[in-house]
């Protein structure tokens, strides 16, 4: 016999709008081993905390439900509650009624009718509920930071500063991310170099972080506090102990590859750094332009090499990090504008997007901060396209964020570099960020041509060979248009990684329908994931500007710090264990366990679950053909009994 | 196809041979029963135990069922049909036998018979092979150029059905069951101990043979099957109340099989397909 208190929660008029609140209690009164059943308006308010635990003592409560809102808001609170009360925590259930029944309906006999069964069946559970105690784990002090944008750099020193130790693991050979493409940034113009390479310096100098560049994750084990990461080294074929900088090899390489760094815009050296301020200075080879990897001979580079840092011998290396806490940053890439014939990107050398175009204006890019087309001359006039592929349900619903303010951008750089006419082909414009609108306003007063119309169509002009022809409707004239232009700029959808599936299956991220990683909660817990001890920073999680992406690093930061911070900390008591005496040794909760938790002991023919692993998933559960894996706090005879309850319904 | 008859003299010189030369303390093969149409499983342990031994057009049951039963290390010699090799490959895969420790005695066969209904036991309750996928050796004939049909042609009226019209199906069918258990105990997938269906704490389902209880065990042991039934067919032969279990396992086989591009059984270097995830993998389950 258990002594059961019921609490059902008004949530304002949340709930109490489509459930009748007051007939949910009394009907929790009737139901068996419920003791005390109330209902109250805001039930996380002190008074409603104070009426629980009131209750509990009075009624000498030994398992208590409170039905409200979902259990990712306020399980945590209703458990302080109740052990303050002197009870364990989890012996508190939590019914959700708000996402799960008053938010999704808006016929109230529906909804009480709900909750009357979703609450039948907690009653049913709560009964089976036992005690369990939290784990408590070591904790890792050390942070990893995967992606060295302005994201990744930005958190890896804001930790590094707090004496934490940092790996800042990046894919590149250099780190800055597309920051250190740009050359302006909005809406103040300043350099973008100037402010970032500073930051890359401080990277290269810290005592605290481990810089791994050229280097990619291969392996995620563990759990938070305590993450088990290997990372592969690519191979360089360059000792950077021993290599010095001087940069001899890069000028003797006969090798050309297409630079990647210049958005393909131009060829370099197969032995090479992508651009002057790169950290760390130090070249790598590539492998698929090098000669002497093409032809077998050449080595070159060896030959003028007097540190004797070339070494073509060199394999891809592993590399193990123990950290307690991870923030992933990886950024963002362009979609692909190719597919979208009728822009003629790939096709006409006119057509441009944005990452080339900020390589144009740098005065470290392929013309060296000259704007000039592929065929050498200055453009006469320029048509900035924006919306390519993003607000556009055949591709891309969202919006990009960035892509009015970098045209308004572009179109400043392009008056103060040229004499070039600019047009601006636009859905609306977007400028809602601090100083952005004052921007607009700074760009209409330069003279640049705004067109309120989606450039529907880049053709090829028939009567001047090498012009191109922008169609499009201006949606405020209601007239069709064709401009001739010489160069048109597209402002590609900006798009996830092309690898963010792998990034995503490595460390247990949920992506939305684009492939953003998600956030715990958009609002309250807006770097977090659905893996603890995983945070996300920057464009890796949606569209946003440098100021966002930089914001969102130092909370990620701080976010990473509130587990590293501690020696210890403490664990859900929600995990599985296995019955040996049932176990039938199928392994199949060794194969389905996404954190490694179960394992096979062969001698005893029995699988046996590592705790400190366990997320209580319960996966493991599901899929045992014997029923030997129970998942505590959610056992079968506990599942079975609120399926019971609910199915009475 | 090599004669029956010389199978049998086959099995017997390799199975003398290998408990001679110490290589197994075991042969699974198939013994003398009450008459020539029911022989019976047969555990050759001795050189004398060899002559016991019989191969005829009756000796369809499943010998891997029996593999589990030894202790692990134990080296057995396993005669095995075309889909008795896939239950082996499939025990292999779920690492309850190894392979180091297994002579495959491999039969490639045809026009094996129901000793019930003497009919011959073809793709339409069983795998539709001949040949063994593996073995070590092979005790008579590739049989090549035989009439090959797919397990899954049974399974055109019975997709027919809509899916009330199969509900009612297997309801009327399984009130048929008597829980005997003797599909359980035929099937070389089965080695659960225990069952969850013997289990009282959570009591899964009534343990009468009664219509909700018959449903659940049935539709719980379908589901545990699902990607590792090798399709023998030995469940259907062994059901005293023939009940046509061939036929949802071909059905979910079937389904898997297009679904992960996977069948069960037929490669060691396959990973059970349910618990495996591969990134490539379909998305229409959840759909």
């Amino acid at each position: 016999m258990s002594r059961i208190g019921v609490f059902v929660c008004h949530c304002g008029l949340n709930i109490a709008k489509t459930v009748r609140v007051s007939e949910l209690a009394e009907f929790a009164a009737t139901l068996p081993d419920v003791v005390v059943a109330r209902d109250y308006k805001f039930m996380c308010s002190t008074p409603g905390q104070e009426m629980i635990q009131h209750d509990i003592k009075k009624y000498n409560l030994d398992r208590v439900i409170v039905t409200a809102c979902s259990p990712l808001m306020h399980e945590n609170t209703f458990r302080k509650v109740i052990e303050n009360a002197g009870l364990n925590q989890y012996l508190l259930t939590i019914v959700n009624i708000r996402e799960q029944v008053s938010w999704v309906t808006s016929d109230i006999e529906e909804g009480t009718a709900k909750s009357k069964a979703l609450l039948n069946g907690a009653v049913y559970r709560a009964r089976l509920l036992a005690p369990l105690t939290s784990r408590v784990i070591d904790v890792n002090p050390d942070v990893m930071v995967i992606g060295a944008g302005i994201a990744g750099i930005q958190a890896a020193l804001e930790l590094a500063n707090t004496g934490k130790k940092v790996y800042l693991v990046e894919k590149n050979s250099t780190i800055g991310g597309h920051m250190a493409q740009f050359d302006k940034t909005f809406p103040t113009l300043d350099c973008s170099a100037c402010i970032l390479t500073p930051k890359m310096d401080n990277v290269l100098q810290h005592k605290n972080i481990s810089m791994l560049t050229y280097c990619e994750v291969t392996e995620v084990k563990g759990y938070v506090g305590n993450f088990d990461i290997t990372i592969k080294q690519k191979a360089r074929y360059v000792d950077h102990s021993k290599c010095n900088a001087c940069l001899a090899c890069t000028e003797k390489c006969p090798g050309k590859g297409i630079s990647e760094w210049d958005e393909s815009l131009v060829k370099r050296k197969a032995i090479y750094i992508p651009f002057p301020q790169a950290v760390p200075q130090k070249p790598i080879i590539d492998k698929n332009s090098c000669t002497y990897f093409l032809k077998g001979k050449c080595r070159l580079c060896e030959k003028v090499c007097e540190q004797k840092a070339i070494d073509f011998e060199q394999q891809d290396s592993f590399i193990n990090v123990k950290v307690g806490a991870v923030i992933v940053a990886t950024g963002y890439d362009l979609m692909d504008t190719k597919p979208l014939v009728q822009y003629g990107y790939g096709k006409y050398p006119g057509v441009y997007n944005a990452l080339e175009v900020e390589r144009l204006f740098n005065s470290a890019g392929p013309t060296a901060g000259k704007v000039t087309q592929r065929d050498g001359k200055e453009p006469q006039s320029i048509a900035i396209l924006h919306c390519i592929g993003s607000r556009d349900k055949n591709y891309h619903e969202h919006c990009s964020r960035v892509c009015c303010m970098y045209s308004l951008k572009f179109a400043h750089l392009f008056k103060e570099k040229t004499s070039a006419d600019v047009y601006q082909f636009y859905i609306d414009m977007r400028a809602a960020g601090k100083g952005y609108e004052e921007f607009y306003n700074r760009l209409l007063e330069e003279n640049v041509k705004f067109i309120r119309g989606k450039g529907a169509r880049v053709t090829q002009s028939t009567e001047e060979p090498g012009r191109l022809i922008v169609e499009a409707e201006d949606t405020i004239t209601s007239k069709f248009m064709k401009l001739p232009v010489d160069m048109v700029v597209l402002s590609p959808a900006i798009v996830p990684r092309a690898d963010y599936k792998d990034i995503a299956r490595l460390f247990n991220l949920s992506t939305d329908k684009q492939g953003f990683f998600m956030e715990r909660h958009p609002k309250i817990a807006p770097l977090s994931t659905m893996s603890e001890g995983i945070f996300i920073a920057g464009v890796c999680q949606g569209p946003k500007d440098i100021p966002d992406t930089v914001a969102q690093a130092l909370g990620a930061a701080a976010e990473a710090l509130t587990i590293v911070v501690k020696d210890k900390m403490e664990l859900e008591a929600t995990t599985a264990m296995v019955n040996p005496a049932s176990c039938c040794g199928c392994q199949n909760c060794v194969r389905v366990c996404p954190y490694g938790a179960p394992a096979f002991n062969y001698e005893k023919r029995v699988s046996e679950i590592n705790e400190a692993l366990c997320k209580g998933c319960g996966l493991c559960a599901s899929v045992c053909p014997s029923s030997a894996i129970i998942a505590r706090h959610f056992t079968n005879e506990q599942v079975l009994a609120e399926m019971e309850g609910l199915m009475e319904f | 196809m090599t004669e029956f008859k010389k199978i049998e003299e086959n099995l017997k010189t390799e199975a003398t041979r290998l408990l001679k030369e110490g290589l197994v303390t075991v042969v699974l093969a198939y013994g003398k029963g009450f008459d020539e149409n029911h022989p019976m499983p047969y555990a050759a342990k001795t050189i004398a135990d060899v002559e016991n031994i019989v191969f005829n057009e009756y000796c369809n049951y499943n010998m891997a069922r029996y593999l589990v039963r030894y202790p692990q290390g134990t080296k057995i010699a396993i005669a095995v049909k075309a889909a008795d090799s896939r239950a082996v490959i499939q025990l292999i895969q779920e690492e309850k036998v190894k392979r180091e420790n297994l002579v495959i005695l491999g039969i490639p066969v045809q026009g094996m018979k129901n000793p019930k209904t003497g009919e011959i036991i073809d793709s339409k309750t069983t795998c539709g092979m001949y040949n063994p996928v593996l073995y070590d050796l092979l005790l008579g004939e590739e049989v090549h150029g035989a009439k090959s049909a797919s397990p899954y042609d049974v399974l055109a009226e019975y997709e027919k059905m809509d899916k009330e019209a199969r509900w009612e199906f297997w309801k009327k069918e399984f009130d048929k069951c008597i829980r005997c258990y003797a599909c359980r105990k035929a099937c070389p997938m089965c080695y659960c101990d225990p069952c969850f269906i013997d289990q009282s704490k959570p009591k899964w389902a009534d343990k009468a043979p009664q219509s909700p209880g018959n449903m659940m065990y049935h539709l719980t042991r379908f589901h545990h099957l699902a990607g590792r039934c090798i399709d023998c067919g030995e469940c259907s032969r062994a059901c005293p109340v023939d009940i046509p279990l061939y036929l949802f396992h071909k059905k979910v086989a079937k389904e898997c099989e297009e679904m992960f591009n996977q069948a069960a059984g037929m490669s060691i270097e396959d990973k059970p397909v349910l618990v495996d995830f591969r990134v490539e993998d379909s998305d229409k389950i959840l759909e």
